[in-house]
């Protein structure tokens, strides 16, 4: 039954990184689109708009990223609907990440300076335009950098998809052990694999952070 | 009918009255030096106006517009009041046409070719044509304010606050601003300004006003205020700007 881990099951793996990638893609487009509205109605001049963000940002926050994942795989099938591993990951991602996204580049936001929102508004520029024209550029250039660590942290967190049987690295992975009862090899392997998409993406952030020191 | 209107305008930031029932009228043409002791009340006077800061009490027009009325659209009346701040506050990541032509083109919907010229009128008026496609952190502390000015001045307002425009520059740079505010006060302009200038508060200020512990304590023609002032506060005042 004990056999070796051979180059077609290397293959597998590598396959499956492709899946992993898809998520966090998927998990970064949605969340993005997503934070990016949450952010602003966190920041936005009207009070209850912004309990609305902090409620949403608290609870996401606040709650562990497996039990997300178990709502929208198993909540949706009691009210009836069967949703695939696809559709529960690609939500659970988007919302988790929409949650921290909103967050970080809350903080950039509020690292622009005050009194360009004054000058702004004394021009005449409404919200939206303040930010579109004027705030959100400015914000732009420090988020970079903690944009694309969330990042890193959010592929390795895709892994917890192989709870809901989504074949990504980790479930093929398990997959693999199964086959081989190699846990050490096979798991070594996906550990190299997940450092491999990582490990580029750590360094151009850390590029950018010095670049972005230099330039102040 | 005045320009600028304050009846009975009270400011509070909690518990600490800073402007105390103040009453001002503006006439257009005119161009008034408001002076004062650190903490009296000018800058917030000037945010007031433009509805930067709420009040607490009493009204703010400008032309018929309430300031202080929810109703009011604060956008369309800012249009009417340029600001122009001690720290320039120009947008760092835009050159200097863009600066300019920002508020024009997003809020006012001009088209760019017009904007671009609109930009190169206002540098003009404040002699820094040639700088139309630099970026704020390349120009001096000077010119950053003037570009200020011509940003503020592009909206076309009716009433410029100038908010202590010269108290970052070093004192040779002092002049160059000065001379911009001196031609806008030619063409017409009408001004309130926050200064420390004293010279520039006689020579070119229609009038003084002058404020203590956020009320106007005393105003009139700068020759007579400055002059003759009338109580002790505003003598002490002077006498410690002067020296
Ligand atoms: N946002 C704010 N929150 C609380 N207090 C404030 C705020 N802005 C101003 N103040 C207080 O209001 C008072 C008046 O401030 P203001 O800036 O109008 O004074 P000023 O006459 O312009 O002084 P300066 O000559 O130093 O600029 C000061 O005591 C100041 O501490
Ligand atoms: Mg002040």
């Amino acid at each position: 039954m004990i056999r070796e881990v051979n180059s077609l099951d290397l293959l597998y793996l590598v396959a499956a990184g492709r899946w992993t990638l898809a998520l966090t893609a998927m998990a970064f487009v949605g969340g993005g689109i997503l934070g990016l509205a949450i952010m602003m109605l966190r920041i936005a001049p009207l009070k209850p708009v912004n309990w609305l963000a902090v409620g949403w940002i608290q609870a996401i926050q606040g709650t562990p990223l497996l039990a997300q994942i178990f709502v929208f795989f198993f909540g949706f099938a009691i009210f009836g609907y069967k949703v695939s591993p696809w559709v529960a990951a690609g939500v659970a991602f988007s919302i988790y990440a929409s949650a921290f996204l909103a967050e970080i580049w809350r903080g950039c936001v509020e690292a622009v300076p005050r009194q360009q929102w004054e000058a702004s508004a004394a021009l005449g520029l409404s919200f939206p335009q303040q930010l579109r024209y004027v705030v959100l550029p400015q914000a732009l250039r420090v988020a970079i950098p903690p944009t694309v660590g969330f990042l890193v942290q959010l592929i390795k967190n895709t892994s917890l998809a192989s709870t809901i049987g989504f074949i990504e690295l980790t479930r093929e992975g398990q997959i693999t052990t199964g086959a081989t009862f190699r846990p050490l090899t096979v798991y070594g392997i996906v550990a190299v694999l997940y450092f491999l998409i990582c490990f580029p993406l750590s360094q151009w952030s850390q590029h950018l952070e010095r670049r972005l020191n230099v330039a102040r | 009918m005045s320009l600028v209107r304050l009846e009975d305008v009270t400011k509070r930031f909690g518990q600490l009255t800073v402007l105390d029932q103040v009453s001002l009228k503006v006439e257009p043409g005119e161009i008034i030096a408001v002076i004062g002791r650190s903490g009296s009340g000018k800058s917030t006077l000037l945010r007031c106006i433009n509805g930067l800061e709420p009040i607490q009490g009493g009204r703010i027009l400008v032309e018929d517009d309430v300031v202080n009325d929810p109703k009011t659209d604060l956008r369309k009346l800012r249009q009417k009041v340029g600001i122009v701040f001690q720290s320039y506050n120009l947008f760092p990541h835009l050159s200097v046409e863009r600066n300019i032509t920002l508020a024009p083109t997003v809020v006012k919907k001009m088209p760019p070719a017009e904007a671009r010229k609109l930009a190169e009128e206002a540098l003009a008026r404040v002699g820094l044509s040639d700088k139309i496609d630099a970026y704020p952190d390349q120009l001096s502390g000077g010119q950053q304010q003037r570009v200020a000015i011509a940003r503020s001045l592009a909206m076309q307002p009716k009433v410029m606050l100038f908010d202590e425009i010269t108290s970052a520059l070093d004192p040779e740079l002092i002049g160059e601003v000065l001379k911009v505010l001196e031609a806008l006060a030619r063409q017409g302009m009408t001004m309130l300004l926050v200064t420390h200038e004293m010279g520039f508060a006689r020579n070119v200020g229609t009038r003084v006003v002058f404020m203590h512990h956020g009320k106007v304590w005393e105003q009139g023609p700068p020759a007579q205020v400055l002059g003759n002032p009338q109580t002790p506060e505003m003598k002490s005042f002077l006498g410690s700007v002067l020296h």
